[in-house]
């Protein structure tokens, strides 16, 4: 079931307080890190306990921190991600909103080991109120010392600067969103550099997602390995899944990684709505491929899920019962792509725009033979071929969509209206 | 496989190339000869990798890589002509044309666009976009969409690719913010902010630059197809910078200028005033056959009416008085044939020294100014800025009077982390880049020199073994005087003494404000007093920038009456005989000519009138000669004077060559034939010295081995010494104390450019710019009229306040011909002062 750690107090509303917060052993582990640990231990433990990218990428966090130049003179920054876009995830309001503190420490240990006095974190520009407890809490870490110059008398100076963006998708791109923080439109950058070698001002910059520096102070708190005890092998510790769609209890979960798919919909998600049945699954956000719902006793890890042909992704959980028309979901999708592409790079600025007319065309009921593999050719000339992922996230899920459910995209063709029967379906 | 640590073997296509560590695949493939295609790549930006059309495939690669942006790895395999490679460049050619309107038989790009070639060139010729095609509406009434984003450009954001080259290199290259993306994903469209224009001097770049017909000039736009016209091989004939130029012609008519890349001197970027200066040559108010005074007017005549008539006033002259009293002053502007043969003529001819070419001087030395011409003569490179890791400007608004020196700078300080320091007496746009830009005390710049020197004593930063000896004869010279004359602090000229001692590579740069100032010599020798302290001599290179297209060919071939003595001994090689009177420089020819000594003047393409101080003097000496001659392209308020006024030919209609501030010597070509019956300055100089029965060349090409000896660079003349020259202050009058500074416009170099339209529709009236508290100070806002007032003169101007005046010096600008400021400047002061009265508007 649940194994609630870094949403442990989620549920407490004077967790936001700074006074709280300490009650719960706050500060702790920022405190043991100033004074016990050097930066290189820091960053060996969170190695240690195996963390990955909880925005999407599941890249190890401790890695991704080694990767800063040693010999680069330039100050070095870290960039919180909290742009969460990603259609279907609502897990990094939900920390920064009731546990903003957890954020605070988990930035400013890792601000620490990699050596940065400038920590921004970045919220997405429709996040007012999660922003507001923010900026609340950086103010009140500061009164207490916790920011600010010589940190607990330690020497170590570290200042904190909450930045919401103009609301675009593609800011949670860690290269569009070191572009929106310099005050640049939000259009993704080419790799390399990479921003930890040069990020945010041409200076070495880390970027991690919100979920991902949330679970820093419980690491040094407890330990890489105890981090490590969790999950899977590959997949170590807990992670938050947002469920959503027809099942009776949406809302964000926290279970150890490993723990079987049906657990979050059945069990916690307490089953489809009553009557309805299970259709697809999209695991990992709206980006990730579709899963069937033979495949619901999938475990939710990195690997299993890829294993399954889809990804872990934000750990967004949507659940689509049999009512659902599939070019509807799909033309739902790529409007938000197509609106969200920045612009910048010829095939997903052009190829999801074409995309839209096309789904939306059968879905409308005026679909032409031959469409559907106009469809897989264009998906095909984007995928892989763009600046930056938005164009893989675009094309994913139609990909398999159509993969998955062809038989109904020909329906819509031949007969011009929906397969599904339901209040929903285009008639 | 990688032989050594700085090269990378690679295999394209089955060949094997080796290029240096870094090289993007494209460059390596492009090294070997292999083509591939690009929209977004500009060999002088970074890479964005948006167009995708370079897809090359990369073995181990999951997906097709950019070639554009991916570097080279040891041992790399690259395809650029696969199946897979081909099939996304189809790909991406697909989307691109999705929405592009396919207006190509009206589209200005057509013929040379690069989506039409390589839409050609990869045969697609079908599309699989079946919709509706998106269109950017702006105008319900309109055609094609056209939006004026700017004084001369037009977009057409149906036809834009968003390839983003324009919106790059107008940020990243010229630094300016006025051009961005708006809106988003498919709907992206290039704008101006809301309220501004793209209108800096760098302007047309973007429109040369942009790939398809988004961007067009009113320049060009419906004049002609790029298929009927001929290039010709040209170089731009305003600054000294020397851009290379491709003109554009068809039968008589020149249709543009292009940039003709020169990585030792431009990099393909060139500025707007070479951009459109083509358009004076092709105005309608050329002067087509020469003009002789009758009575009141000029009437037309014949060219041997007129030579002869000159023939003989020049010989009866000569015979009678003597060549002496004959003075010739000829534009800088002009190319090297015709300096080199005007100097001929007056030397060999008249024997007498009287040439000068310095018309938009002050009052000139009546000696040589030998400090000054060392320093001048030092070897200098555009190129050699971006090695520097400091630059030091002088007196100098560089974006004004060297565009491409600016951008040069500019780039080392962007791209190359090179720092910048500026001594100016006004606030500049290059100065926004400095690490410190110290505006001092207009006129204090020689005692702020005389106070660095000092500095790097005082401070131990100089290795110059006599800096004692140095110290003590600067000795009245303090670091608190320098200060307190300058206006600057004396921390900031300690700190800037040490960055100058520190630095590894030195670009010491000076500007108009130095070489145009009375007291040159004096603040020569203080450059060079502080060159040598700080070693500057042996660690980087000094720049005394020349003005004019030609004038550094003109110093070069000697066009002036004082000279060195090893100038002098060149002449006697190449010509035997030398004149052995003391010449006259402008300023004497006009004070002789008032005093009734100098009987004639021949002027070729100087309008005097409008550019040398104290307008009424000018007038007066030239009212007074007996007999004038000018040569110039059009009227002008000189050849109104005249008694007999010759048509000269442009640039554009000769070929010849000038020499740029780096002293070298560019051949331009003829693009069309001369307009009517106007003639190359060289040969109306040849012909007027065959009247006088001794023609100066039978073919031109026999004057081009003694140019060439004349211009060699002086072989190291590094022998410098130090000279410490007292700093003196200038009067003043206490009734006007404003100081003014005078300057050529942004958009406008000499006095012929406003005859350029789209050069005037950037800026086609004088103003006065004031600095924001001395307008609020007058109680004047934009546009309100203000009357100028100096010792000497008067004259209404409309203000226009600007950001970049911080103190109260006022910038007025010459060469409008409805407002000639030259009227307030005085020959022999230093600094103009003037007083202001509100005339209305307040």
């Amino acid at each position: 079931m649940e194994k609630k750690i870094l949403t442990k107090y989620i549920d407490d509303p004077n967790q936001v307080n700074i006074d709280t917060y300490l009650s719960h052993g706050g500060y702790k582990a920022l405190e043991k890190a100033l004074k016990e640990m050097k930066p290189p231990e820091v960053i060996e433990e969170v190695k240690k306990s195996g963390v990955r990218g909880r925005g999407g990428a599941g890249f190890p966090a401790g890695v991704k921190w080694g990767f800063i130049p040693k010999d680069n003179p330039k100050p070095r920054y870290l960039v919180c991600n909290g742009d969460e876009s990603e259609p279907g995830t609502c897990k990094d309001r939900v920390l920064m909103e009731s546990d903003p503190h957890g954020v605070v420490e988990g930035m400013a240990i890792s601000s620490y080991a990699i050596g940065s006095h400038l920590a921004f974190i970045y919220i997405r520009g429709e996040f007012a109120y999660p922003a507001r407890m923010m900026e609340k809490a950086v103010e009140e870490a500061y009164e207490k010392g916790y920011l600010g110059k010589n940190i607990l008398g330690t020497g170590y100076d570290l200042d904190m600067i909450v930045h919401t963006g103009g609301g675009a998708y593609i800011c949670g791109e860690e290269s569009s969103q070191l572009n929106s923080i310099e005050g640049e439109r939000g259009m993704s950058r080419m790799r390399p550099p990479f921003p930890a070698v040069a990020g945010l001002y041409a200076c070495p910059t880390i970027v991690n997602n919100v979920e991902t520096l949330a679970a820093v102070p419980f690491i040094i708190n407890n330990g890489g390995d105890w981090y490590a005890s969790m999950g899977t092998e590959k997949s170590n510790g807990t992670k938050l899944f947002s469920l959503s769609g027809h099942v009776k209890n949406p809302g964000n979960y926290e279970l150890e990684l490993g723990t079987p798919l049906s657990v979050l919909i059945n069990d916690l998600g307490g089953g489809m709505l009553d009557g309805h049945k299970l259709k697809a699954i999209i695991p990992g956000g709206s980006s990730t491929p579709m899963l069937l719902p033979d495949q619901i006793d999938v475990k939710l890890d990195y690997e299993s899920l890829a294993e399954a042909g889809s990804m872990l992704g934000s750990g967004a959980v949507i659940v689509i019962d049999e009512r659902t028309c599939m070019i509807w979901v799909a033309e739902r999708l790529i409007h938000f792509y197509r609106h969200e592409s920045c612009g910048k790079c010829t095939p997903c600025r052009d190829g999801t725009g074409w995309l839209e007319q096309l789904i939306s065309r059968i879905e409308r009921g005026e679909g032409k033979p031959g469409d559907i593999e106009k469809i897989e050719s264009l998906c095909g000339n984007i995928m892989g071929r763009t600046v930056c992922p938005l164009g893989d996230a675009a094309v994913m899920p139609i990909e398999s969509s159509i993969k998955l459910f062809r038989d109904e995209w020909e329906y819509h063709i031949q007969n011009k209206k929906c397969m599904v029967k339901s209040e929903f379906a285009f008639k | 496989m990688s032989d050594d640590n700085n090269n990378i073997n690679l295999t394209i296509d089955g060949q094997q190339v080796s290029v240096p560590r870094g090289t993007t695949v494209l460059e390596a493939a492009r090294s070997i000869g292999i083509e591939i295609p690009t929209f977004c790549w500009h060999p002088k930006l970074k890479p964005a990798g948006a167009c995708r059309i370079c897809y090359v495939e990369i073995e181990k690669a999951r997906t097709l890589m950019v070639s554009c942006a991916t570097e080279v790895g040891p041992d790399m395999v690259v395809q650029t002509a696969s199946e897979k490679v081909l099939q996304g460049r189809k790909a991406v050619l697909e989307f691109i044309l999705m929405n592009h309107p396919l207006d190509c038989p009206t589209c200005d790009k057509g013929g040379e666009c690069d989506l039409q070639n390589l839409t050609f060139k990869h045969g697609v010729d079908d599309s699989r976009f079946d919709f509706k095609k998106y269109r950017h509406i702006r105008d319900k009434n309109s055609t094609f969409d056209d939006l004026r984003i700017g004084p001369e450009i037009i977009r057409n954001q149906n036809r834009c690719i968003l390839c983003y080259k324009c919106v790059r290199a107008n940020k990243d290259i010229f630094g300016e913010q006025d051009l961005g993306a708006y809106q988003r994903g498919n709907i992206t469209e290039i704008n101006t902010p809301p309220g501004e224009q793209v209108d800096s001097l760098y302007s047309g770049n973007l429109v040369e630059i942009c790939p398809v017909g988004a961007l067009t000039n009113t320049d060009w736009r419906y004049k002609i197809r790029v298929w009927n016209t001929q290039t010709v091989d040209s170089v731009c004939s305003y600054c000294a910078d020397g851009c290379n130029l491709t003109l554009w012609k068809n039968k008589q008519k020149v249709y543009r200028a292009t940039s003709r890349r020169n990585d030792n001197i431009d990099e393909g970027w060139i500025c707007d005033v070479g951009r459109y200066g083509y358009q004076v040559p092709m105005t309608e108010d050329r002067l087509t056959t020469p003009l002789i005074k009758k009575g009141d007017a000029q009437v037309p005549a014949t060219w041997e009416e007129a030579l002869g008539l000159i023939s003989e006033k020049f010989k009866k002259i000569k015979d009678e008085r003597g060549g002496v009293c004959i003075g010739g002053l000829i534009s800088p502007n002009l190319d090297s044939l015709s300096l080199h043969t005007f100097s001929k003529f007056f030397r060999k001819i008249l024997n007498s020294n009287n040439v000068d070419f310095r018309a938009g001087y002050k009052m000139l030395p009546e000696k040589s100014d030998d400090l000054y011409s060392k320093l001048t003569s030092l070897p200098f490179k555009i190129a050699d800025i971006e090695k520097s890791d400091l630059i030091f400007v002088l007196d100098s608004d560089l974006t004004k009077e060297h565009p491409i020196v600016n951008l040069r700078v500019r780039k080392a300080i962007t791209q190359k982390n090179a720092s910048l320091f500026a001594l100016n007496p006004i606030a500049t746009q290059t100065g926004g880049l400095a690490t410190d830009e110290m505006v001092y005390n207009i006129g204090a710049l020689h005692a702020l020199l005389n106070g660095l020197c000092v500095s790097l004593i005082d401070q131990n930063l100089t290795q110059y073994e006599n800096a004692s000896d140095l110290k003590n004869r600067l000795s009245p010279n303090t670091i608190e005087k320098a200060s307190n004359i300058s206006g600057i602090e004396v921390a900031r000229i300690n700190s800037l003494a040490k960055v100058i001692a520190e630095a590894k590579n030195i670009s010491l740069i000076a500007g108009e404000l130095l070489t145009s100032a009375i007291n040159r010599e004096e603040l020569a020798g203080a450059i060079i007093n502080l060159c040598l302290l700080a070693g500057i001599f042996d660690k980087g290179q000094v720049g005394v920038l020349s003005q004019a297209a030609n004038s550094k060919g003109a110093e070069k071939l000697a066009v002036m009456p004082h000279l060195s003595e090893r100038s002098i001994l060149k002449l006697k090689q190449i010509w035997d005989n030398y004149p052995d009177n003391d010449g006259l420089a402008l300023d004497q020819m006009i004070r002789s000519s008032i005093k009734e000594e100098l009987d004639s003047m021949f002027i070729i393409g100087s309008n005097l009138m409008l550019e040398y101080p104290d307008g009424a003097v000018v007038k007066e000496g030239l009212e007074k000669l007996d007999f004038l001659v000018v040569a110039d392209i059009c009227e002008t308020e000189t050849t109104q004077l005249a008694d007999v006024v010759l048509p000269l030919s442009t640039w554009v209609e000769y070929e010849s060559s000038f020499v740029n501030l780096e002293g070298v010597e560019q051949k331009f070509n003829a693009a069309i034939k001369p307009i009517g019956f106007s003639l190359p300055a060289y040969q109306i100089i040849n012909k007027i010295s065959q009247g006088l029965k001794t023609p100066l060349f039978e073919m031109i090409d026999e004057l081009i081995p003694e140019i060439k000896t004349l211009l060699q660079p002086d072989e190291n003349q590094n022998s410098f010494e130090t000279c410490a020259i007292e700093y003196i202050e200038e009067k003043q009058n206490p009734e006007f104390e404003i100081p003014l500074l005078v300057s050529n416009e942004l958009h406008h170099f000499g006095y012929y450019t406003e005859k350029s339209n789209s050069l005037s529709s950037f800026c086609s009236e004088a103003f006065l710019e004031i600095s924001p508290g001395l307008a609020e100070k007058l109680d004047v806002k934009e546009g309100s009229i203000v009357r100028v007032e100096s010792e000497i003169g008067k004259i209404n101007l409309p203000v226009k306040i600007s950001e970049y005046i911080d103190n109260d010096v006022v910038r007025a600008y010459r060469n409008f011909s409805a407002s000639p400021v030259n009227i307030l400047q005085m020959r022999k002061r230093n600094v103009d002062r003037v007083k202001l009265t509100v005339v209305e508007g307040t």
